[in-house]
């Protein structure tokens, strides 16, 4: 019990919760100090953008999409339940939950040709659906009313129970806020939340690990329209009548100004940034037109001052003031993450006559590599010569032009990303891509994503804490020992110096149990003593079973290290054989060096 | 009759294109989405009637007035929306464009109010009469000016000094700094043209089509439309995506007129509203299967 208690205790003191819990509290305080009806409303109606909000921030803020169809969603929402309860009578038990279920169709009808579509073109079509569905609104009359839309919309009642003016749809809407603040919080923590942080912050470098982000996106729209489409049924419910105001652009913009102002990602922003905004035009009733006006300077002086909205900016500075000791560390859980090949004869990795051009430059030309399993398989060539853009067909990055790529026997060609990651190929970047502001740790331990079955029911049905993330993590820490980079697992991977981020990155590919590991360049940064022990490092994997690609310029690194090399040169593959044959090659060397001729010139 | 459709086609396309040109312009310099192209247009359309109201003349005369305050409001919208936040990713420059929108349509509406506004006509309210056919001195005119406007804009970029520092910044923005292009300096100029086209359209739509506070959005899509057809980043494809809207949405909802039976057949598809929701779905389509545009080719991101 005495554990509990304190750990209660210790939660509450840390970060900036003391302040929520104080806020809280005043918000609770809040409605009974009203004496109007108009003050209720009021309320009532900042709880309904605070839902909203809820709501856009998994689009907008977990999933780093710009959608303009939060505004959309709650319109439709509103007309359901203004429809449904006019035109044919029907209770809040079923208006509310088809107001939920059909922004939730929408989303999911346009989900699908819009989601892989880069983020303007994401807004565009988002923008371009909110228009359809206002010239729908207004032109068709006998259903919505047209421009005068439904008058009349009753109170909410549910099974029977009314929830009439003033105190009763207030407690409704704000007990839904605090499911919907539940609901985020659940599913947005632990495991599948660091696979929406990397998601969002390199979605190159999540799908290398096996994450399915155009899926994550999907269920972050999802979610942001039932949410839209529930504070669409309570607002209708709250003001009594829908015309195509509630479709408007304005909607959308009052929502995109209350999530920057408040906080992308912070549940109290939602909360915070809808009673700002929702009250300034009461605040400022004397500038009457103009306080719109207000909403756009507040929104650009946040977006430049404060990014993250007031509530990132409130951790900001606790973080400055009263800075906090790191969580201790997870203790290592070992597991193996070296694992040797399905079948031990034939190639583990087998590329056939794999062409890739650019536009008229040839990139690849008819490649043909096999790697066996546990072997080290060097690749070089003169800066240009296409090895990178290999790494990218083997992953997936890049769909060759023709040609194809089997591992372990099962072809790989045209497989997604995320699919070949999944399939046991792991790879590090040239240009490293780790998530710079999270922890070393973590951005190893994302990459158990595919392990521990980490799914948004799973993540929102855990307890307090997410099993998944603990071994997520224990993990991670194992696979750090085993580099050698464990002391820095609390440190910020910006933080790091290069050679060390080259370490954590092999560490995340690792982290993914693979079957081939492709290096980009891995020495690079590194001193001769971190050569040699990186070196001594990857032959014992190798050992093991991995099998590993290594590009590298660093011959004094790489000779030593692999059993088998190849060299690039314009796109061809010039020769091929044990290190001391490739040294002794004329052709390498020309590759390198220039031929005789030029260097005469 | 066709002709003349094709006629209003054009007029609405040449203005289309000014709007869709300087959107295109501002994108390939800061790799950002203006999102309150459409607001500039308004702008325009607003500046145009102030100063009609003022001075009393035609729009052929206020077209340089206008171009210049717009190109001076491109340049202040570059200090707010852009410079403060060129180094963060372009979404927020989006967002921040958003904002200044709201700020222009709101002041807009607390100058002149929510009701539609019509701006002072080029020459003359008139029709030319020509060979049997009626064209309206205004579409006339929009065409005129939006030829020698998009001819002036391609002569400037290709032809001056200034344009090849312009198309260096646009191209690669670091490698033009390295060579002692003032940057900054070209960014903001690039607001500034984007702004005065921007503006122009808006004197020439608001006497075709009259003008409210809210419109921006309404243009700001067309220009988005335009782009994505015509291929993300590419100027001449604006234009040509520019065209073909127009002569969608111009042609689409009269073909009953020149095909009398379909009038019987299905009234319903040829309103204005199913015209534009056709447009949408055409553009989701586009972008589903042909991202590049209609006459790009694919381009990839290096990794």
């Amino acid at each position: 019990m005495n554990a509990v208690v304190r750990s209660v205790m210790g939660w509450s003191r840390s970060g900036i919760r003391p302040l929520f819990i104080l806020g809280i509290i005043l918000l609770a305080l809040w409605p009974t100090l009203m004496t109007s009806a108009y003050q209720m409303r009021i309320f009532t109606i900042v709880g309904i953008y605070a839902l909203l909000s809820l709501g856009y921030q998994f689009i907008f803020g977990h999933a780093g999409a710009l959608s303009l169809t939060q505004g959309t969603f709650f319109g439709v929402g509103a007309y359901v339940t203004g429809i449904l309860s006019v035109r044919y009578g029907l209770g809040g038990e079923f208006t509310v939950l088809l107001s939920i279920a059909l922004p939730l169709a929408l989303a999911a009808l346009i989900a699908a040709p819009v989601l892989r579509l880069e983020s303007h073109y994401f807004a565009l079509a988002t923008l371009g659906v909110g228009q359809v569905m206002l010239l729908v609104a207004i032109s068709w009359q006998d259903l919505t009313g047209g421009a005068n839309g439904l008058s009349g919309i009753p109170g909410l009642t549910l099974f029977g129970l009314e929830f009439g003016k003033g105190y009763g749809i207030m407690a409704v809407v704000w007990v839904c806020v605090a499911m919907g603040a539940f609901v985020s919080w659940r599913i947005t923590r632990g495991l599948y939340g660091a696979a929406l942080v990397i998601s969002r912050e390199n979605r190159i470098a999540a799908l290398s690990i096996g994450i399915d982000t155009a899926q994550l996106r999907y269920a972050m729209f999802l979610l942001s329209a039932m949410f839209a489409g529930l504070a669409g049924a309570l607002y209708a419910h709250t003001i009594r009548v829908v015309s195509p105001e509630a479709l408007e652009f304005a909607i959308m913009v009052a929502c995109l100004t209350i999530t920057v102002v408040g906080g992308r990602t912070h549940i109290a922003g939602a909360i915070l940034g809808a009673i700002l905004i929702v009250n300034l035009p009461e605040w400022f009733r004397a500038m009457e037109k103009y306080y719109l006006i207000a909403y756009g300077i507040a929104l650009l002086a946040m977006i430049v001052a404060a990014p993250y909205g007031l509530i990132g900016l409130l951790e900001q500075w606790r973080a400055k003031l009263l800075p906090e000791k790191p969580p201790a560390m997870p203790p290592a859980e070992p597991f193996i993450f070296v694992r040797a090949a399905r079948s031990a004869a034939g190639p583990l990795l087998e590329i056939r006559d794999v062409h890739k051009h650019f536009g008229g430059l040839k990139a690849l030309n008819g490649i043909s590599l096999t790697v066996a399993p546990g072997q080290i398989f060097g690749l070089i060539g003169p800066n240009g010569s296409g090895k990178t853009t290999m790494l990218n067909v083997i992953t997936g990055i890049y769909r060759a032009d023709s040609g194809s790529v089997y591992l372990d026997g099962t072809d790989i060609h045209n497989k997604r990303s995320f699919v070949i990651a999944q399939s046991g190929i792991a790879r590090t970047f040239q240009n490293i891509n780790l998530v710079e502001e999270m922890s070393v740790l973590d951005n190893v331990a994302v990459a158990r994503y595919g392990f521990d079955n980490a799914g948004l029911v799973q993540t929102f049905a855990a307890g307090r804490i997410d099993p998944a993330w603990k071994r997520a993590r224990s993990n991670a820490m194992y696979v750090l020992e085993g580099l050698g980079v464990a002391t820095v697992a609390q440190s910020a991977a910006g933080s790091l110096a290069y050679g060390l981020k080259r370490k954590v990155e092999i560490a995340r590919a690792l982290a993914l149990e693979p079957r081939l590991l492709l290096l980009d360049e891995p020495a690079a940064g590194l001193n001769e003593g971190e050569q040699l022990d990186l070196a001594d490092r990857l032959r014992a994997f190798a050992r093991g079973g991995l099998a590993i690609l290594v590009i590298e310029h660093n011959m004094p690194f790489l000779m030593p290290l692999a059993e088998r090399m190849a060299c690039l040169d314009y796109g061809d593959l010039i020769a091929e054989g044990t290190p001391a044959e490739i040294r002794a090659n004329p052709l390498v060397i020309e590759a390198y060096l220039g031929s005789p001729e030029e260097k005469r010139a | 009759m066709l002709l003349q459709i094709l006629a209003n086609a054009l007029a609405l396309g040449a203005a289309y294109a000014l709007l869709a040109l300087g959107f295109v312009l501002i994108l390939n310099a800061t790799g950002a989405v203006n999102f309150a192209h459409g607001d500039m247009v308004m702008a325009g359309g607003y500046v145009a009637i102030a100063m009609g109201s003022v001075l009393q003349l035609p729009g052929a005369l206020l077209l340089p007035l206008v171009v210049a305050v717009m190109a001076l409001l491109g340049f202040v919208f570059s200090w707010f929306a852009y410079f403060p936040l060129k180094n963060r990713p372009p979404v927020s420059v989006f967002i921040s464009t958003i904002a200044l929108g709201i700020i222009f349509q709101n002041s807009a509406n607390a100058i002149y109010g929510a009701a539609p506004r019509k701006g002072p006509p080029l020459l003359s309210e008139g029709n030319f009469g020509m060979g049997g056919i009626t064209i309206g001195a205004q579409a006339l005119g929009i065409v005129v000016v939006a030829i020698v406007l998009i001819v002036a804009q391609h002569l400037l970029l290709n032809r001056s000094g200034i344009g090849r520092k312009l198309r260096a910044t646009a191209q690669d923005r670091e490698m033009a700094e390295a060579v002692g292009i003032r940057v900054n300096r070209m960014i903001a100029l690039t607001f500034a043209l984007g702004s005065a086209l921007a503006g122009a359209a808006g004197l020439m739509l608001s006497n075709t089509f009259f003008i409210t506070p809210t419109d921006g959005t309404n243009y700001v899509i067309k220009a988005y439309i335009a782009v994505t057809i015509g291929g993300w980043g590419s100027l001449s494809g604006a234009v040509c995506g520019a065209l073909i809207i127009a002569l969608f949405e111009v042609l689409f909802p009269s073909l009953p007129l020149l095909i009398p039976p379909l009038k019987i057949i299905a009234p319903w598809l040829f309103t204005q509203t199913a015209s534009t929701i056709l447009l949408y779905v055409g553009l989701l389509a586009i972008m589903f299967f042909r991202p590049q545009g209609l006459f790009g080719e694919t381009v990839q991101r290096r990794v």
